[in-house]
């Protein structure tokens, strides 16, 4: 019989990270009014979560106009019919009593948090004044406004109208501090990002990704569900994920690519590999095998880098390539390393070499559900100028950008025109990228910065214009299509109508392009000599409407009315209806779903899953372009990659609990309730040398800045290495729970970045530590 | 008239909370880090880094176990405490006094002290809530990403809680008390 008696006063000392005592900081619990559910009339309304990037599907319980709780939906094949705490905790996000209620305008010294009430109007009009200056001095170059964007719903129409309609290259989201390397690689080695089918595989390493512990997703319920796989998770430190697996291999930071290395050579050597694969997908697969062979990458050699012992590598690379079904899981969020791009391109190969793709339990290319794009009517402005941020990057993404080159041009005054007015949505830039002191000084430069957002976050409190959008429950967006494997469209609708003065995205930017159109539109009249030759040419009106200056054409129907049409159009009136009632559709879903057991559902039956598709790709073992750029064509170690921490010193490295995956939910109550604050891990016998207790205030102290934290020893990570989690140590006195609540990673981590991407490396900083007394 | 049980598929377990949450704002228990109907216990790792013995079984699910036989039911001073038709431990809660006899003698830390309503509280099976409204799960159960959670009537041999006890085997959490208590852990 099994014996884990933990009793409940237990679990209040001595849980991990989740620790209760109180802390020094000023944030206390209030008690919350109860939101018990009753058994009074309900509607459940379909809806789409938003705490966190995955978008799982829910029913929202609306008892007397309160949203009293939030159910998982069955029908939706992406959240398998589960919502995580965060998205329990979606109820405490509307009824956050620090929530931006209503526009504000700027009164004190920027950063000083003072602000006054305004209506929407005066908000519009405050930014049309400002704008109107800035593009005049700017000589209407567009892109002398930057926006951003770090809420994965409606960031195409929100590129529609900073990009399209008013003209600016300047679009940056999250992507250069999140998964563009492993995004990149994984479309530069096989021509398509793929997904991972979990599910279907039997042998399953996962390096560089964290999926019980650091959000919830498919994949991580796949990999629950799935008996008769073997997971062997490569972590530096014992996470959840780590403790569930069958083997875990403890790493140190940032050397994965030279187990990958180590796996390629082995396979190579000893022909491991799915030959009549590699024969029929591969391009330059005999330079690949000269230049790992030549290198001598042998299991010692990668023992000596990763500190795993060789057997242990030999063994997995053996075990990996004799499975039947294997799957190197290509990870996601992100960049730990200088060299993320090429460890990132090193799995992709491996799952290459054994043929794990477009296959079951490989990473597939699937069917999408194709939705229409509605097309805009862009202007041309012609003195509108190009991004900068891109240049000196190898590839990058101009769907995302790099913030970090952004950043460091405009401070070093390297940038080809100033910019000087940023709108930025849901993107808490004061959180969210490397050395903070850095993106407050660019944001200093700015005369004009509008946030939209719902919460005052750090970054909120930088802007002169707050426009409060409303929360993912109070608004309609357009339909999305997921996934590849079992795809799905789904719909996120109304549970309730905007609180207080909040709006929706579009009929914010409706309001706003209203107030901007003609102002605007005359300001390139002024400066815009092809705008001037078709005013000559066809008068006015006709070069305002034709060129497509109206800046809120996109807003002329409502979401819901646009949806219906879309849909209804696309794939039938079912298909609406489906979405209005269920939140989900596909073909054949009323055939094809399912209850098996226990609440869970299937989607798809197994010979409609769409694992091998007709597809026509390569393999690229070499990448001309990268060596053009001198880097290396092929993934291969370098000196400076080596993993050595100075005498005294400590590697940081970061990561993020399902509670606060993003720091979006710092302030959230309910999570709060169970994460009070973060913790730094320090291996138990550093610790107890450096007299460090659990619940200790230490000083942690980087070249860049310092931070003041609680300290947990533990077993759980290597001497050399410490770890704290994302999301904590807010510096926005606005919100309660989460002001001055633990420390923020980003003041400590230093501002390096791979040049393939322009992505910004999260886990190379060294800090030092230091014990406060008190 | 039911036999309300529940089953763990303990092992599947990640840690997530989202059971916690669920119950939290279902029953709108009060927040504080040591007012909760459930919890999961953790068993740490043991050893040195390098040298790690992880459990991979180590997350189990803790509420109250709703006694055959309940300690707590006895140990009640005002008779406060009683069975429901559904086999249900529940409380008159106009006659909690908060002598805590419950909680001392309750031998699975199950209770705790809801401040506001100056009552004892405990895991109810989302009675008076969910299972009031003529829905069929808890809310622990159904958002669980892992499945762990088997709610069910143990009296109908047809339902899923029946079923998977008669296949696979199971272990209920200190039988020496003779409690009899009414949550499995499958093994
Ligand atoms: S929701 Fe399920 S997996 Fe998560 S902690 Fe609860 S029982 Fe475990
Ligand atoms: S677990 Fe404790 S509270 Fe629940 S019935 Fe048994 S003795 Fe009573
Ligand atoms: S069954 Fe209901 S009351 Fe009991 S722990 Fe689960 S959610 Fe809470």
């Amino acid at each position: 019989m099994k014996k884990i008696e933990i009793s409940r006063r237990k679990f209040l000392q001595g849980s991990v990270a989740l620790c209760v005592y109180a802390t020094s900081s000023p944030a206390t619990i209030i008690p919350k009014k109860t939101t018990k559910t009753t058994i009074t009339e309900a509607t459940n309304i379909p809806y789409l979560c938003n705490m966190c990037r995955n978008k799982c599907a829910g029913f929202a319980r609306v008892e007397d106009g309160v949203v009293t709780k939030l159910n998982p939906n069955q029908y939706f094949p992406k959240s398998r019919n589960m919502l995580c705490p965060k998205g329990n905790a979606g109820i405490d996000a509307i009824y956050d009593k620090d929530r931006l209620k209503y526009p504000l305008i700027r009164i004190g010294k920027r950063g000083d948090g003072k602000y006054k009430r305004v209506t929407w109007d005066e908000a519009n009009e405050h930014i049309k004044d400002k704008l109107v200056k800035i593009f005049n001095e700017q000589k209407d170059n567009r892109s002398t406004l930057a926006y951003c964007n770090g809420e994965g719903f409606n960031k195409n129409e929100y590129i529609k109208f900073f990009g399209g309609k008013i003209g600016s290259a300047n679009f940056l989201d999250e992507g250069s501090i999140c998964l563009n390397t492993k995004l990149g690689a994984t479309i530069l080695t096989i021509g398509d990002i793929g997904e991972p089918d979990i599910a279907g595989s039997d042998f399953v390493i996962m390096a560089g990704a964290n999926r019980y512990e650091s959000l919830i997703t498919p994949d991580s319920i796949d990999m629950i569900k799935a008996d008769k796989q073997k997971l062997v998770v490569i972590e530096p430190r014992c996470t959840v994920t780590a403790i569930k697996a069958d083997e875990w291999l403890a790493i140190n930071p940032g050397t994965d690519l030279a187990l990958c290395l180590a796996m390629i050579y082995i396979t190579l050597k000893d022909e491991l590999y799915n030959k009549e694969y590699v024969k029929k997908q591969f391009d330059d697969f005999d330079k690949l095998k000269e230049h790992i062979l030549k290198n001598n990458y042998t299991s010692t050699w990668a023992e000596s880098k990763t500190n795993i012992p060789a057997k242990k590598i030999e063994k997995l690379t053996k075990d990996f390539f004799t499975a039947s079904r294997p799957l190197f899981y290509l990870g996601r969020r992100s960049v730990w390393a200088k060299n993320d791009f090429q460890f990132r391109r090193a799995m992709v190969l491996i799952n290459a070499l054994a043929g794990s793709i477009n296959t079951k339990g490989g990473i597939i290319f699937g069917k999408p559900l194709k939705l229409p794009n509605e097309e805009i009517n862009q202007p041309f402005y012609s003195n509108a100028q190009g991004r900068f941020d891109l240049d000196g990057i190898v590839y990058g993404s101009s769907k995302a950008g790099s913030w970090l080159n952004f950043r460091e041009k405009l401070l070093n005054g390297s940038a080809p025109y100033p910019v000087k007015a940023m709108f930025i949505r849901k993107h808490n830039l004061m959180q969210n990228m490397p050395n903070i002191k850095k993106t407050k000084k660019m944001l200093e430069m700015m005369d004009l910065i509008v946030v939209l957002d719902t919460m005052p976050s750090d970054t909120a409190m930088m802007a002169d214009v707050i426009l409060p959008e409303c929360t993912y429950l109070e608004r309609e967006d357009m339909v999305v299509s997921f996934n590849r494997l079992e795809p799905s469209l789904a719909l996120r609708n109304q549970v309730l109508k905007p609180l207080y003065e909040s709006k929706s995205m579009q009929d914010i930017l409706k309001g706003l392009g209203q107030k901007l159109t003609i102002p605007l539109f005359e300001l390139s009249m002024k400066h815009d000599e092809e705008l001037q030759e078709s005013i000559e040419e066809m008068g006015k009106l006709e070069a305002f409407e034709d060129g497509g200056y109206n800046l809120s054409e996109l807003y002329k129907q409502d979401i819901s009315t646009r949806n219906k049409i879309l849909i209804s159009k696309t794939f039938g009136e079912k298909a609406y209806t489906s979405l209005k009632e269920k939140g989900v559709w596909y073909p054949n879903m009323e055939k094809y779903h399912k209850e098996v057991f226990n609440n869970s559902y299937v989607y798809y039956p197994e010979d409609r899953k769409f694992y091998t598709v007709n597809k026509k790709y390569r393999v690229k073992c070499h990448i001309d372009k990268l060596n053009k750029h001198g880097y290396d064509a092929m993934p291969t170690w370098r000196d400076s990659y080596d993993f050595k921490v100075p005498d005294k010193s400590f590697r940081l490295i970061t990561g993020r609990y399902v509670m606060f995956t993003q720091s979006a939910t710092a302030n959230n109550i309910m999570l709060r309730d169970i994460m009070k604050t973060n913790h730094i891990w320090i291996n138990n016998t550093v610790a107890k040398n450096l007299n460090i207790i659990e619940g200790d205030r230490v000083e942690v102290k980087s070249n860049i800045g310092k931070v003041e934290i609680l300290a947990y020893p533990t077993n759980k990570i290597a001497p050399s290495v410490v770890f704290f989690s994302h999301g904590f140590g807010s510096n926005s006195d606005e919100l309660e729970q989460a002001f001055g609540n633990g420390a923020n990673d980003n003041q400590l981590i230093e501002d390096k970045m791979e040049n393939i991407y322009g992505c910004a490396v999260m886990n190379e900083t060294d800090v030092q530590i230091r014990k406060i007394r008190t | 008239m039911a036999k309300y049980g529940m089953a763990f598929d303990y092992k599947l377990c990640i840690n997530c909370h989202a059971c916690e949450v669920a119950c939290k704002e279902e029953n709108g228990i009060l927040l504080g880090a040591d007012k909760h109907r459930l919890w999961i216990g953790e068993s740490e790792p043991v050893g040195d880094f390098y040298n790690l013995a992880r459990d991979k079984g180590g997350f189990l699910q803790h509420q109250c176990q709703q006694c055959e036989n309940a300690p707590c039911l006895k140990a009640c001073p005002n008779d406060a405490i009683y069975r429901d038709e559904n086999g249900i431990i529940q409380l008159y809660e106009s006659k909690c006094d908060l002598s805590l006899n419950c909680m001392d003698a309750c031998p699975y830390d199950a209770r705790y002290v809801d401040e506001k309503k100056h009552i004892t509280d405990k895991c109810i099976f989302c009675s008076d809530t969910r299972l009031s409204r003529g829905e069929t799960t808890t809310a622990c159960q159904i958002t669980c990403p892992a499945k762990v959670r088997i709610f069910g009537d143990l009296d109908d041999e047809n339902s899923e809680i029946s079923k998977i006890l008669s296949q696979r085997e199971y272990f209920t959490l200190k039988p020496e008390k003779g409690t009899e208590p009414k949550l499995f852990y499958l093994v």
